[in-house]
Formats: structure tokens, C-alpha cells, sequence
């Protein structure tokens, strides 16, 4: 070893430890959207990890961090692995590459509560293998035996001796990156399952963390959309002269959808837009008023000529109902609801030539990658994806309607785009939750075993309207427009003839041991445009099965609890769950005065969620003091996320529980913004305790099945409270 | 013209005076920590302080704070420097989302900065209108609690050692 390579060694170990010092606390604060870009130096073993020449480790993320703490989740893994500290790891998101795509959606997306459990091996993996990569060019670098060498840190150990990782990066560019290196045990993990802080906190309290809205080019023009008043109507013709006229407006063009003002700024486009008068087309929607919905929801369910698609039938189906000792049956109804993510849909585009770059928080870069190449015209290695921060996802940012109305403006204007929707446009052009009439019916034992299960079921589906977004988007490029079209509407009769929409069984029949079980849906869609609203078909689903479950326990004269416990025995998870969370809660014992508890277990996501309700009524008002919850979700990797998902879950459900509901008037949606479409607010909040089960199973879903038990626990603690028996969502006592 | 501080910075704006602050100051301005939420006053993303008072700025023309003092996140406390409730917002790991919070900080601050030992029904009263998706209320609450304890303690401390101190002897403290 020459004196020349001693000198660089310690130039590299002052300057790596110099780099960390100065990222401490901030390294991931911005979540720099990027894509991935090469570093002249770096060690690049997979499309995952970076280690650069001044040791700094950039991590490219390929889920989409919209408040559910992936972010954090997966660094944590790549900390694990890798053995460097997370708080020291640049995250990046990362733009389109099949690389990212999520093992089990086999698409560029986050959603279904999976990120997780469907990266927690492959994630570690990426880092396992990095780790193995530099620790194999130390050993040759140091000339020392390789089992002798010890990673810790962000650095190589041996004899004694700590050397920055980015010593050793050049070699290890230059030799093979081994595969399937072991991974850490259980036993072995500390930064999986340890608590600490979310690695995003401290950008998203110092206002530094971009979001989508956040993003700025040069010379950025403004978009407002004059939007049709009922969803999925077109321009018939329009006057824009007056607009045209006012100060900073450039361009008043018709689109597939609407009219866009376009100006120098937000306000003078949002104000010109006012100016705009359009006639539209008329749409079968615009005959239509919600009012109706219930009661030709009612009509169809009495309708015996209507069979339904089958979602699941075991054993007898519903044919023994009559046998049963008790036969119990009930209507249970949910409405449409919106989305309303904080930050409202808005997308912006650079545009040069025939390129474009797009800057946009999404559930799938995929899918928004793809509208730009289809509504915008370009081609598909034409277009440069810029990821952000989601104010909020839920499920409405991935159907890539924001990215092609920005895309269509930016080409047929020349020019660069932001489109922010207000939340009115927000509000009235959402991809909705489902309403759904539900027919529940059970035979149940005097012993309060479940012997039949059935529910018939109508409303609308949810595929029919997101496989016309996502074939649009997501077709190969060589397919011609008019097939993928063709394709894009094939789906409406798939899920309306054939085969049942998923979302309409999720979660309704699969928890309870129950040997004779028929679901059948009927699908009614009165044209209002559907979509993933988090938990998707378990959000209601789980409202009218728990609901019922209480009607079961107390027809048959037995404790809630107990009954949900006697038909759980082939559900271990669920069942354990259930009963840390009465312990937790102190079920049946003595409540403060006018306090109830209700109870609601739900399985979602591959995680089992109990939930305990303490209600209280005053007047027609419910009030929900606390509510106690426990998961089990498998392998936690940070407690804190996982306790603050469950959280966010049960306020999310409170808030539609409570007040949750859209309906239309002659087509048009009469909620516009928070006045009309309240949300909780401070006052309102629930003590929350989350208790999580220790479990080193495969990590299953957190971001969503916080919700579904909670509307049908404050439900149960009602009917304790009062007697009324709430069968329509929102909750209305009467 | 108008001319108003922006985190103890003149600046001057002379484009259309009815324009709300929001905008002026996210997309005339840059600083992009305000966000917009509804357009109604109704969310309370857009918070700022004028001239100490939490307001709602996608509602508030640019050419009502003509000559006020604008504060915004960014200059509530830097990642470098943050003020104690921003410090409280991540040792709690408040954010979610996120989007909400940099409005949340600023009704909270603006409180804090009145009453330095809110009861809950101040606390509830005073953020009010700022609205959280993500269902982080109930560690905003625990934040605001711990940060205004910290402060006091911080400022008891401080007495209680003048109250000891012999030069001060037989001063109020």
C-alpha cells in the first residue's frame, strides 16, 4: 500500500464523516424529484441504490408517499440492509422505469395497502446485495479476509479500523454485484421495528417538502378549466371573446371536457374563467337525481328476475336460510363519497417541442405517464416524469384525468402548464366511492353459531369506470387509439355480464366461519363516474357485515363479543385481535354515565383490525369519545406509522361515518367544498389508542384497514345508546 | 403598489390588487410552504400571520395588507432553525400527508404566542379551522401541549434563577 492511497483513504474518511455531519436531520427533507440520474463515481449495483464518491447514499423510491409513510418504510429497509443509519439516506422518487414497477400490481402504482408486503423482500434485497457488493471490494481493496470484515454505520470495519463506505464505491463498480447475499434475521433487525421519528417529519413542519402543486418552470402559464356542471358532458360551443380580453390572458381553448383559460397567473385565468359562457351537451346523467337511488336501489333487490354475479358461494349457498333457528335479515345502504385529498388534483407540464416533463403527485407515474403519451400526443420516450410529495391520495391520484387535461393544454397552447383544480372542480369531478343497497341475511343457531350467510347486493361498479382511465393509459403504445378505446369499454361488460366487480364482495363474506355463504351483486350504475376511495369495497362493506354481526349477537341473546368470538374460530388473526382489543378497551365494564361501546373487527389488506367505540348521545348528536383499536399487520417496520395509519384510518371513517355524502341533483353533484361536504375537525376527534399485536409474519397492509371497523363500532355503540338500529350511512339519529 | 413585509423582507406587488395573498405570495413571491386547500377560508392550508393574526389567505386580497407584517412557514423557523412547535411537530412525527401542516403550524404558533398554557377548548377553539385528512389532530394537540410546556418551563427556569440570583435580590420576578 503505497503512501499516495493512504493519503486518499484519509481524505475520503474526513470527508465522508464531514458529509454526514452536515445531513444529519435533513438528508431526506425534500425528497428531490429527479428520476434517476447517474453520479460520474458513484457505485450503482441496481436501480435502487446509489453510493456516491463523498459516501452519500441516494435511495430512489418507488412507491408514491401520499402521508401513508412508505417513505419512511422502505428507507428503513435499505437502512437495514445496507447498515446505514435512515436518517442518513437521500430518498429520491422515482421516475418511470420497469424497475419500480410494484411486484404484485405488476404496475408502476401505490395503492391496495401493499407497498409493504409486496417490497419488503425484494427492497432489502437491492440493499443486502449493495452491502455485500462493499463489503466483497473492501476485502479486496484492504486485502483482508471477507468474513472478517464488519458493516456498521455506513462504514467498513476491519482490524480496527472504520473506512467510509465511498472508499471502496470505484472497486466495487468495477466487480460483479452478487445476488441473493443473505439477509438479516429477525433477531438481527434494529432499525426494523424500531420507533423514531418519520424520516419526512421535519420537511413536512418547515413548509420544504414540494408537492405537486409546488412545482415551477420558466415561463409557466396558468390554467384554469371551465368545467361541465354534470360530469362526462362536452362542449357544445362557447363565447371566450370577453376573457380573451381581460389583463394576462393568452389563450382561451376547448378541450375533450371543458374550456381552459390560460393567463400569467392563477387569479387572472380563475377570474376570466368566470366570464365564459358554455353550452354543453346533454348526458344521460343530467336526467338523474340521487333521491331516486335508494329507492330504485330497493326495487331491483325485490326484483326476483335479478340474479346477480356471483362474488362467492360455498357450501349450500343461501339455500338452508329457512332451516335456521333464528332467520334474521336487514337493508343496509351507503352513499356515494368523495375524496377530497387536501391538496386539490393539479398537474404541471414543461413542454419542448415534442418532449414534455411532467411534475405530478400520483399514485401510478405509470398511468400519468401514460396519459401524457395519449392525451398529449408524445411519444412515449418523449415524456420525463417528476414525482412528488401526494397532499393526500386515497385512492383518487392514479387514474391520470389530472395529467391529460394538463397535457392537452401544454400541446394544443405550446406552452407550459399548471393546471390546479379548485375544490369545487375537485369535489364535482371525482372518481366517487360506490353507493350500495345491501340485502343481509343469516341463519343462526340458538347456540349463536352463523349457519348461512347471504347478501344480495346493487349498485355500481367501480372497474367499468377505472379501466376506461387506465386502458387509455396504460395500453402499449402500439396499439392504435381506436382499439385501446374498444378495449377501454370491453370492461363495461366484463364486470356488468360476467364476472362480479371485486370490490363489490371485499370483505363481506370472508371472516366469519360460516359453512353455507352466497354473495351475489347486481350491478346498477346511474352514470356518476367510481373509483378506489380508501379501502375500496371494504369501506362500506365492512359497515354492513358488522352491523349485521351485532343484529346476529343480540337476536340470538349473546354478547357481541362472544358471538364474534364462537364464529372466529378459523380466523386466528382476527379473533386475537378482537380480543386484545376488549381487553384493551375494558369490554363490559362499567362506562362513564351515557357512554357505549360498540365493536367492529374487520380483516382488509391481510391485516386484522378490532375496533372498540365509546359513544355518547346528546339530542340527534353522536359523540365519539374514544376508540380503542387493535392490528395485526405482521412484521411492524416503524410502530409509530403503523399506530399513526390506524389513526388516520379511524378519523377518516369518522368523518363519513359522521358525515360522509354525495348526491346529485338533475346530474349535477350538490356538494362543492367543505361547507357542504364537512370534514372532523379538532373538536370532534376521538381519543385514539392503537394497540398492535407482535407478530414476525410477513408485513400485510396499514394504510387502509384502520377504516372499515370504525363506522359500524360507533354504529353498534349507538344502537346501545339509543335503540335505533342505523342502517344508512352517514349515521342520522332520528 | 403595495408594499408589505414578507418575513421581515419589503416587498412590493403591482399586479392586480385583488389577487389573494396566497397566490402572490406562493407564485409571485416563490415561497411555496402556504398551500391551497379550498379558496373559501374553510381549510386553513393558506394560514399566515398578519401582523401577528392567524388569517386565511386564498380568501384575503393582496391589497388588504398593505403595509402589514406577513409571516409564513418558511419564516416561522428554517429545518437549521426551527422555531420550538415545528421541533415538537417532529419529535410527535406529526405529518402525515403533510399538505395541511405548514397551516396548522401557523394557527398554532399565533396561539401560542397569546396564550402560553392553553386549556383544550382554547386549543380546539383556535384550530378550529384548519382541517387534517390524514387524522393528525390528536398529535397536533399533543405537540402544541408539550411545545407549550417546554416554552414555559424554558421561561420558569430563566426566573426562577433570577429569583436566586443575589443581585437580584428583592426583585419581582
Amino acid at each position: 500500500m503505497n503512501t499516495r492511497s493512504l493519503t486518499r483513504r484519509r481524505f475520503l474518511l474526513t470527508t465522508g464523516a464531514v458529509a454526514s455531519g452536515l445531513i444529519v436531520g435533513c438528508s431526506t427533507s425534500h425528497a428531490k424529484s429527479v428520476g434517476y440520474a447517474p453520479v460520474v463515481g458513484a457505485f450503482e449495483p441496481n436501480s435502487f441504490i446509489q453510493i456516491t464518491s463523498d459516501n452519500q447514499v441516494i435511495f430512489y423510491l418507488p412507491s408514491s408517499e401520499m402521508g401513508q409513510g412508505i417513505l419512511d418504510g422502505l428507507s428503513t429497509l435499505i437502512a437495514e440492509e445496507l447498515r446505514v443509519s435512515p436518517e442518513l439516506i437521500e430518498v429520491r422518487h422515482a421516475s418511470l422505469h420497469e424497475d419500480y414497477k410494484n411486484p404484485e400490481m405488476k404496475m408502476q402504482a401505490t395503492g391496495g395497502s401493499n407497498a409493504t408486503r409486496a417490497q419488503f423482500l425484494p427492497i432489502r434485497q437491492a440493499a443486502a446485495d449493495a452491502a455485500a457488493a462493499i463489503r466483497n471490494a473492501a476485502a479486496q481493496q484492504l486485502n483482508q479476509p471477507v468474513d472478517k470484515l464488519l458493516l456498521a454505520d455506513g462504514q467498513v470495519l476491519a482490524d480496527g479500523q472504520r473506512y467510509a463506505y465511498s472508499e471502496f464505491v470505484a472497486l466495487a463498480a468495477a466487480l460483479p454485484v452478487p445476488e441473493n447475499s443473505p439477509l438479516r434475521s429477525p433477531q438481527q433487525f434494529d432499525q426494523i421495528g424500531r420507533e423514531r421519528p418519520r424520516l419526512d417529519a421535519l420537511a413536512k413542519s418547515t413548509g420544504t417538502a414540494i408537492f405537486g402543486i409546488d412545482a415551477e418552470v420558466e415561463n409557466l402559464y396558468r390554467a384554469v378549466v371551465v368545467r361541465a356542471p354534470v360530469v362526462g358532458a362536452a362542449v357544445q360551443r362557447f363565447d371566450g371573446t370577453a376573457a380573451l380580453q381581460q389583463a394576462g390572458v393568452v389563450d382561451v381553448i376547448e378541450l375533450r371536457h371543458g374550456v381552459a383559460v390560460v393567463a400569467d397567473s392563477y387569479w387572472r385565468a380563475r377570474k376570466a374563467a368566470e366570464s365564459i359562457e358554455v353550452n354543453w351537451t346533454q348526458t344521460e346523467l343530467a336526467g338523474w337525481s340521487s333521491d331516486s337511488l335508494y329507492q330504485e336501489f330497493v326495487e331491483t333487490l325485490n326484483d326476483a328476475s335479478e340474479k346477480g354475479l356471483e362474488c362467492c358461494l360455498e357450501g349450500e349457498g343461501d339455500k338452508l336460510l329457512d332451516q335456521a333457528e333464528h332467520r334474521v335479515s336487514a337493508d343496509y345502504f351507503a352513499p356515494y363519497l368523495a375524496h377530497a385529498t387536501m391538496e386539490p388534483l393539479n398537474c404541471t407540464v414543461e413542454i419542448d417541442g415534442d418532449s414534455c416533463a411532467v411534475y405530478v403527485g400520483t399514485q401510478s407515474v405509470q398511468a400519468s405517464a401514460g396519459a401524457a403519451v395519449y392525451y398529449g400526443d408524445f411519444d412515449a420516450d418523449k415524456v420525463k416524469m417528476h414525482p412528488a410529495f401526494l397532499g393526500g391520495g386515497f385512492g383518487r391520484r392514479g387514474l391520470g384525468d389530472d395529467v391529460a387535461e394538463a397535457v392537452e393544454i401544454a400541446r394544443k397552447t405550446g406552452r407550459n402548464i399548471q393546471v390546479v383544480w379548485s375544490r369545487e372542480d375537485d369535489m364535482r369531478n371525482d372518481f366517487y366511492r360506490p353507493p350500495a343497497l345491501v340485502r343481509m341475511q343469516a341463519g343462526v343457531s340458538n347456540q349463536g353459531i352463523i349457519e348461512t350467510w347471504s347478501v344480495r347486493r346493487v349498485g355500481p361498479n367501480i372497474m367499468d369506470h377505472v379501466l376506461d382511465q387506465w386502458v387509455d393509459v396504460l395500453a402499449p403504445d402500439y396499439l392504435n387509439k381506436g382499439f385501446v378505446d374498444w378495449l377501454s369499454k370491453f370492461g363495461y361488460s366484463v364486470f356488468k355480464r360476467f364476472k362480479a366487480d371485486p370490490s363489490a364482495g371485499d370483505g363481506i363474506y370472508n371472516d366469519y366461519d360460516t359453512p353455507n355463504k352466497e354473495v351475489r351483486h347486481i350491478p346498477r350504475d346511474p352514470g356518476l363516474r367510481t373509483g378506489f376511495w380508501r379501502a375500496v369495497g371494504n369501506s362500506s362493506n365492512a359497515f354492513f357485515k358488522e352491523c349485521f354481526i351485532d343484529e346476529l349477537a343480540q337476536r340470538a341473546g349473546i354478547d357481541e363479543l362472544a358471538f364474534r368470538l364462537a364464529n372466529l374460530q378459523n380466523n386466528p388473526r382476527l379473533k386475537n385481535a378482537t380480543q386484545l382489543v376488549a381487553e384493551k378497551a375494558g369490554w363490559g365494564k362499567p362506562l362513564a354515565a351515557g357512554h357505549f361501546h360498540g365493536l367492529a373487527v374487520h380483516s382488509s389488506f391481510g391485516s386484522a383490525v378490532a375496533q372498540i367505540a365509546e359513544v355518547s348521545v346528546e339530542g340527534d348528536k353522536i359523540i365519539v369519545h374514544r376508540v380503542t383499536a387493535a392490528i395485526d399487520c405482521g412484521t411492524v417496520v416503524n410502530p409509530g406509522i403503523v399506530r399513526d395509519a390506524v389513526e388516520g384510518g379511524i378519523i377518516y371513517g369518522l368523518t363519513t361515518a359522521l358525515y360522509g355524502e354525495i348526491t346529485l341533483k338533475e346530474g349535477v353533484v350538490e356538494q362543492s367544498n367543505f361547507h357542504n361536504y364537512p370534514m372532523l375537525r379538532m373538536a370532534e376527534t376521538p381519543a385514539v389508542d392503537v394497540h398492535i399485536v407482535a407478530s414476525q409474519e410477513h408485513p400485510e397492509g396499514v394504510g387502509e384497514p384502520g377504516l372499515p371497523p370504525l363506522a359500524p363500532a360507533v354504529a353498534n355503540a349507538v344502537f346501545k345508546a339509543t335503540g335505533q338500529r342505523l342502517r344508512h350511512l352517514p349515521l342520522r339519529l332520528s | 403598489m403595495i408594499t408589505f413585509q414578507l418575513n421581515n423582507r419589503a416587498v412590493a406587488f403591482d399586479l392586480d390588487p385583488d389577487t389573494p395573498l396566497l397566490w402572490v405570495v406562493r407564485d409571485h413571491f416563490k415561497l411555496k410552504g402556504s398551500k391551497f386547500g379550498c379558496g373559501m377560508g374553510l381549510c386553513g392550508a393558506c394560514t399566515m400571520h398578519v401582523n401577528g393574526e392567524a388569517l386565511r389567505t386564498c380568501t384575503l386580497p393582496v391589497s388588504a395588507v398593505q403595509g402589514a407584517a406577513i409571516t409564513t412557514i418558511e419564516g416561522l423557523g428554517t429545518p437549521n432553525n426551527m422555531h420550538p412547535l415545528q421541533q415538537a411537530w417532529v419529535e410527535h412525527s406529526v405529518p402525515q400527508c403533510g399538505y395541511c401542516q405548514s397551516g396548522q403550524l401557523m394557527s398554532a404558533s399565533a396561539l401560542l404566542s397569546k396564550n402560553p398554557n392553553p386549556s383544550d377548548d382554547e386549543i380546539h377553539a383556535a384550530m378550529d379551522g384548519n382541517i387534517c385528512r390524514c387524522g393528525t389532530y390528536g398529535k397536533i394537540k399533543a405537540a402544541i401541549k408539550s411545545s407549550a410546556a417546554a416554552m414555559r418551563s424554558g421561561a420558569l427556569a430563566e426566573s426562577a434563577v433570577q429569583s436566586f440570583d443575589p443581585a437580584n435580590r428583592g426583585v419581582e420576578s
